[in-house]
């Protein structure tokens, strides 16, 4: 933080506060009630990580992945697994392949749900925030069916799962998605259409393409932006090159290209497309296939490193594994979306008030375990 | 001025919209509530929302419990532990597969495999336990298990573990003084010879 000059105040907001999604300190420089830079203040949720990471085993660090990104837990794990898988050249059966991605788009619904509810919650709706939990809950009864957690899953396995899925699972998803998707639009217009929602979030925080992409901002926040960027489509990795789906683009229905409120509707609308890739991963979900079969009996990588990316809800989820040929990683670095969502916060949030900063930060959707890893 | 009453009509017709969601909801509230009374109802609930019995899980995630008399002290789930939670200490038993009756402790498990080992501690810090399951799977005779769910025979579901010391959540599954009964048999047996 520079100089401070006579009408300027410092500002701390956190790093204990419910709007900042976590233990993150943001300092601001306010002229009145306008912003003039803000220093986001990381660190207070490092659990060292990488460093635990070069300790202890390959398959234990996937219990770790997990509670980098608590949200969104079954896709840390999937990037995980896809990184070793690469980097051991394992081929795993189709079976594992779709339970893995039913998994994951379960898992991306249940993140944007909280993502969008808790938006809403931030400007002080707290209504939908109820509709979206109590939904989400739904999903993760799902999970908990099928691997006994209902949070940090520890579910995908490098080379297989831990499971396959229990009886009665692809009833209760399709009993669940018949249940939901009419709760989308009902979220559409409780949320999304609400005059009061819209004013203060329509036209606020706007983040040009050139912004995003400069940042390396990726994910819902780079595609609100007008960018079409999904890893599922641009550089599919497991089988999600099989299904249908569109990438949902930022328009400014209700201001500009890239504002706090496209950030909000393009969630909502990937909601929907997860819905559709979820609905075709159970039509074409193979009857037989040991999900155990690829599993290596130890899991001894060759000398080498592997950088492997994926779609997580957040955005570009890359994974760095440097192994020196024995059973744990000799190195492991993650690459974080949120961290990246987080850099650009100082760039789109100078000039506005104090009460739209909130807003900005609620729609980038951070979760601070995962940038402070 | 046309902004300022579309504007009016805009605020007044969504907060409308919303309240009418709203207004649906309580109507139909009766038969979907989501919240569970805690205390007096508790959550193993069949037909708790999507209507699952907990029997019917692959897998529970709970507290673990260990069997003693067929854990063969293999350690192999301290070795899986990512966490290092569980203490296992082990002492050459006498004669192997034999009962030693002074201090309970069973020779042959229930799969029929003879104990060369006594367990004489065995313990699981569950404030540090991080639930990921990965004790259970190595064991060779499935003796460690969380409780409830498919396990439900083996030991009704236990999740409930508040303390009022930290040290309580320590849970010491060795038989009660296997390791002073080992010594003095070993002691006694020297004298005879
Ligand atoms: S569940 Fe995980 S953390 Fe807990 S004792 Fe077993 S291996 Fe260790
Ligand atoms: S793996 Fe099973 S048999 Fe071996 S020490 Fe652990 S509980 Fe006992």
């Amino acid at each position: 933080m520079g100089v401070v000059h006579g009408q300027e105040m410092v500002l701390n907001i956190g790093p204990q506060h419910p709007a900042t999604h976590g233990v993150l300190r943001l300092q601001v420089k306010t002229d009145g009630e306008v912003i003039s830079e803000i220093t986001p203040y990381l660190g207070y949720l490092h659990r060292c990580f990488e460093k635990h990471c070069e300790n202890v085993t390959y398959e234990q660090v996937i219990p770790f992945t997990d509670r980098c990104d608590y949200l969104a837990s079954m896709t840390m794990n999937f990037g995980y697994v896809v990184a070793v898988e690469k980097l051991m050249d394992i081929k795993v059966n189709d079976r594992v392949q779709h339970i893995r991605v039913i998994m994951a788009e379960l898992q991306r619904i249940a993140s944007h749900l909280l993502a969008t509810g808790v938006f809403g919650l931030d400007l002080g709706a707290f209504t939908p925030f109820l509709h979206m939990l109590r939904d989400r809950e739904r999903i993760i009864d799902l999970f908990e069916m099928t691997c006994g957690a209902r949070l940090l899953y520890n579910y995908m396995w490098v080379g297989g799962l831990s499971h396959d899925l229990p009886k009665g699972f692809v009833e209760a998803t399709l009993n669940f998605l018949d249940y939901f998707e009419p709760k989308i639009d009902e979220f559409e217009n409780l949320l999304g259409h609400n005059k009061i929602f819209v004013e203060r979030t329509a036209d606020i925080g706007i983040m040009p393409a050139e912004v995003a992409i400069n940042f390396g901002v990726t994910g819902p926040n780079l595609r609100a932006s007008g960018v079409n960027w999904d890893l599922r489509k641009d550089d599919p990795y497991s089988i999600y090159d099989k299904f249908d789906f569109n990438v949902p683009v930022g328009q400014g229905i209700k201001g500009t290209v890239g504002d706090s409120w496209d950030r909000f509707y393009v969630r909502l609308q990937e909601i929907r497309e997860s819905v559709k890739i979820v609905r075709q991963a159970i039509d074409q979900l193979p009857k037989d296939g040991d999900v155990h079969q690829s599993m290596p009996k130890k899991i001894r990588p060759p000398k080498g490193s592997i950088y492997s990316r994926t779609e997580s809800p957040r955005g570009d989820l890359g994974y760095y594994i440097e192994s020196d040929g024995s059973d744990t990683p000799s190195r492991l670095k993650m690459r974080s979306p949120a961290f990246t969502a987080l850099g650009v916060l100082d760039e789109i949030a100078g000039g506005w008030l104090m009460s739209d900063v909130l807003a900005i930060l609620g729609s980038l959707d951070i979760v601070l375990g995962e940038i402070d890893r | 001025m046309k902004r300022y009453f579309t504007d009016i009509y805009e605020s007044v017709s969504s907060i409308l919209g919303g309240m009418g969601i709203t207004l649906m909801h309580l109507i139909k509230a009766r038969n979907d509530n989501v919240t569970l009374q805690y205390p007096e109802e508790k959550w193993p609930r069949p037909e708790r929302n999507i209507g699952f019995d907990h029997n019917s899980y692959n897998v529970i995630r709970s507290r673990l419990h260990v069997d003693m008399d067929d854990c063969i002290g293999c350690l192999k789930c301290e070795r899986a532990c990512p966490v290092d939670c569980i203490k296992i200490v082990t002492e050459k038993a006498p004669v192997r597969g034999e009962d030693l009756k002074e201090i309970k402790h069973k020779g042959i498990t229930s799969n029929g495999t003879r104990k060369a080992l006594v367990v004489t501690r065995f313990d699981i810090d569950m404030s540090e336990c991080c639930y990921c399951n990965l004790c259970t799977y190595p064991c060779p005779e499935e003796c460690i298990f969380m409780t409830g769910g498919p396990n439900a025979k083996k030991h009704p579901i236990d999740y409930e573990f508040s303390e009022p010391d930290r040290s309580d959540l320590i849970y010491r599954f060795a038989k009660k003084g296997a390791k002073e009964g080992l010594a003095e048999m070993n002691a006694k047996q020297e004298a005879e010879a």
